[in-house]
This record gives structure tokens, C-alpha cells and sequence, in this order.
């Protein structure tokens, strides 16, 4: 085998190499990861509204409302958190 | 054994009272296997690092392979600025990830499987990352919660979820690691109990579900302290490179 036949030969073999490893790294451990981290994300936001209501609420006496508007705002920063990790999984 | 699958959350102090004021600062088996997790990282990497041989044994390669999986994640993640802070990163990764593989260990106690434990770790993130912030941009970084392009009516609401979205990642950081934890002990104690109740009859097909548990409950403490780890760097880009 001549020399330029041996570098070609190794030059596919690294790309073939490099392609697998990329391959491999976007698939196991990180979408694994973010699997995880979609499932709290909504959850914690609904949690910090409500608390954050509930504090209000108790600072300026408004009993029912600040808590109930709270929750629904924190229901929707959790989508948005959702939405937004799922955008950045994309890229 | 014991029936009740919580018991082994149960702190229970080793060794004499220690009271400060009103805190009880007692040596407990949290702080036990705290203590015995930072030991075997400091251990295991400075036997690691001490011969930098060309060829190298098990525990440098170890340590090398855990150094550039770390230099990694955190310049795809978070760029190149984030280098300063990459040994507080490869600490809290490997604090994490030996705090729950400890817990993997029969008879011992798993430190990330108590909301407190990992809730000041990640207030610890918070409050560091907030700061960087701050620091980095002074009070532009305020921007972080006005994205642009909304229209100035949707601008209160907007920001008042983002702060909300903003304040939830310490909660969802923690939860997540305590939740995953505890569980996956939880219910491998179940499947345990149920291996005794059913005698060996019936005793086979749950201790199956055992064997296959521990498989799965190794890579979930790996994978959480991996997400824990990353959600960091992540948490650092957005103070680093502020860009809405």
C-alpha cells in the first residue's frame, strides 16, 4: 500500500470516527438529561408563583385574590420555561 | 430488616450533642457520609495526579477522562468566559456524583436524598450565579427579564413571570435531584420488602425487579449529577453572556 492510499484510508477512518462520537454524545447522557430537567421545570414554577401569592397575600391582607392570580401566573412561566428548554434542546 | 421503606432517610446523630444557641450542630450519618464522599474525591484525585506518567494507571486515567468530560460540558455549555469557574463546577459534580454513589452502597446513607442538602446547594448556585450577574453587567443585567420585541402592554406581566421563571431554578434544581433520589430508594427498599414477604415462591420475580432497579438507580445518580452539573453551567452562560 503507497503512502497516499494509507492517508486517505486513515482520513475516513478518523471522520467515520469523529461522526460516531458526535453521534453518540447528542443521543445518551444529555438528551437523557434534559428529559429530566422538562419534568420540574413546569412543576417548580407553580410552586414559586403560589408561595410568592401566598406572601402577598399575607403582607397586604387581600386574602383569596394575590394567590389565586399568582398561580395562574406561575402556571404560565412554566410553560414558558418548558417551551424555552425545549428550544434550546433543538440547537 | 426493617418494614417501613423510610427508615433509611432517618438522621440520627453519631457521637456527643453539639449545641451552638438555639443550633444543634451535631455529628450525624449526613455529615458521616458528606465527610466520607469529599475524602474519597480528594483521594482519589491526588493519587490521580501524583505520577503524570505517559502511560496512564486506572485512577489517573480516571481522573484525566473525569478532568476533560468536565472541561467539556462547560465550554460547550457555557463558553469560553466560563473557565474561572470551572473548578467549582468539577467539585460540585463530583460531590454530587460520590454523594450518590455512596448511597448505591447497601447499609449506607444517601446525603442528596434530603431536600435541605440539596436545596442550599443549589441557593449556593443561585445567589453565586445572581451575583456573577451582577457583577459582569451591573444593573443591565435587570435586562435578562425584559426579552425584546414585546409589546410595552404585555411588559408587567411579562416580567413578573420572567422573575418568577427566574426564582423557580433553585426549586426545580433541588427538587429534581432530592425527588429523583429518594424515590429510586424508596422504591428499591419496596422491592426489597417484598422479596422477604413473598418468601422464596414468589420471592423471584421482585428480586428480578431488584437487580434491574440498582442497574437503573446507578445511572440516574450519575445522570442527575451530570444535569445538576450542567443546569450550573447553563445557569452561568445566561449571567456571563447576557443575551435576550
Amino acid at each position: 500500500m503507497s503512502k497516499d492510499q494509507f492517508k486517505t484510508r486513515l482520513q475516513i477512518a478518523k471522520d467515520k470516527l469523529s461522526k460516531k462520537n458526535l453521534r453518540d454524545n447528542n443521543q445518551n447522557s444529555s438528551s437523557i438529561g434534559a428529559a429530566f430537567k422538562l419534568s420540574t421545570e413546569l412543576v417548580s414554577a407553580v410552586a414559586v408563583g403560589t408561595i410568592i401569592g401566598f406572601i402577598l397575600d399575607k403582607t397586604f391582607g387581600t386574602k383569596p385574590w394575590l394567590i389565586i392570580i399568582f398561580f395562574f401566573v406561575g402556571v404560565i412561566a412554566g410553560i414558558i420555561n418548558v417551551i424555552k428548554s425545549a428550544k434550546n434542546m433543538q440547537k | 430488616m426493617a418494614a417501613n421503606p423510610m427508615t433509611q432517610f432517618e438522621v440520627y446523630r453519631i457521637g456527643p450533642e453539639i449545641k451552638i444557641g438555639a443550633f444543634d450542630i451535631s455529628f450525624t450519618n449526613a455529615s458521616l457520609f458528606m465527610v466520607v464522599s469529599s475524602l474519597a474525591i480528594l483521594i482519589i484525585f491526588n493519587l490521580g495526579s501524583k505520577k503524570n506518567s505517559l502511560l496512564p494507571n486506572k485512577l489517573q486515567l480516571l481522573a484525566e477522562l473525569s478532568y476533560t468530560f468536565i472541561t467539556k460540558m462547560i465550554s460547550d455549555t457555557a463558553g469560553s468566559k466560563a473557565k474561572p469557574y470551572f473548578a467549582f463546577i468539577f467539585s460540585l459534580f463530583m460531590f454530587v456524583l460520590f454523594c450518590n454513589m455512596f448511597g448505591m452502597i447497601p447499609y449506607s446513607f444517601t446525603v442528596t436524598s434530603h431536600i435541605i442538602v440539596t436545596f442550599i446547594l443549589a441557593a449556593f448556585i443561585f445567589i453565586g450565579v445572581t451575583i456573577i450577574g451582577f457583577i459582569k453587567h451591573g444593573f443591565g443585567y435587570l435586562r435578562l427579564f425584559v426579552p425584546s420585541g414585546v409589546p410595552a402592554v404585555l411588559l408587567p406581566l411579562i416580567v413578573v413571570i420572567e422573575i418568577i421563571s427566574y426564582l423557580s431554578r433553585p426549586v426545580s434544581l433541588s427538587v429534581r435531584l432530592f425527588a429523583n433520589m429518594m424515590a429510586g430508594h424508596t422504591m428499591m427498599k419496596v422491592f426489597g420488602g417484598f422479596v422477604i414477604s413473598l418468601g422464596i415462591v414468589g420471592g423471584w420475580l421482585p428480586l428480578s425487579f431488584s437487580v434491574a432497579l440498582t442497574g437503573l438507580e446507578i445511572l440516574v445518580a450519575f445522570l442527575q449529577a451530570y444535569v445538576f452539573a450542567i443546569l450550573t453551567c447553563i445557569y452561568l452562560n445566561d449571567a456571563l453572556n447576557l443575551h435576550h
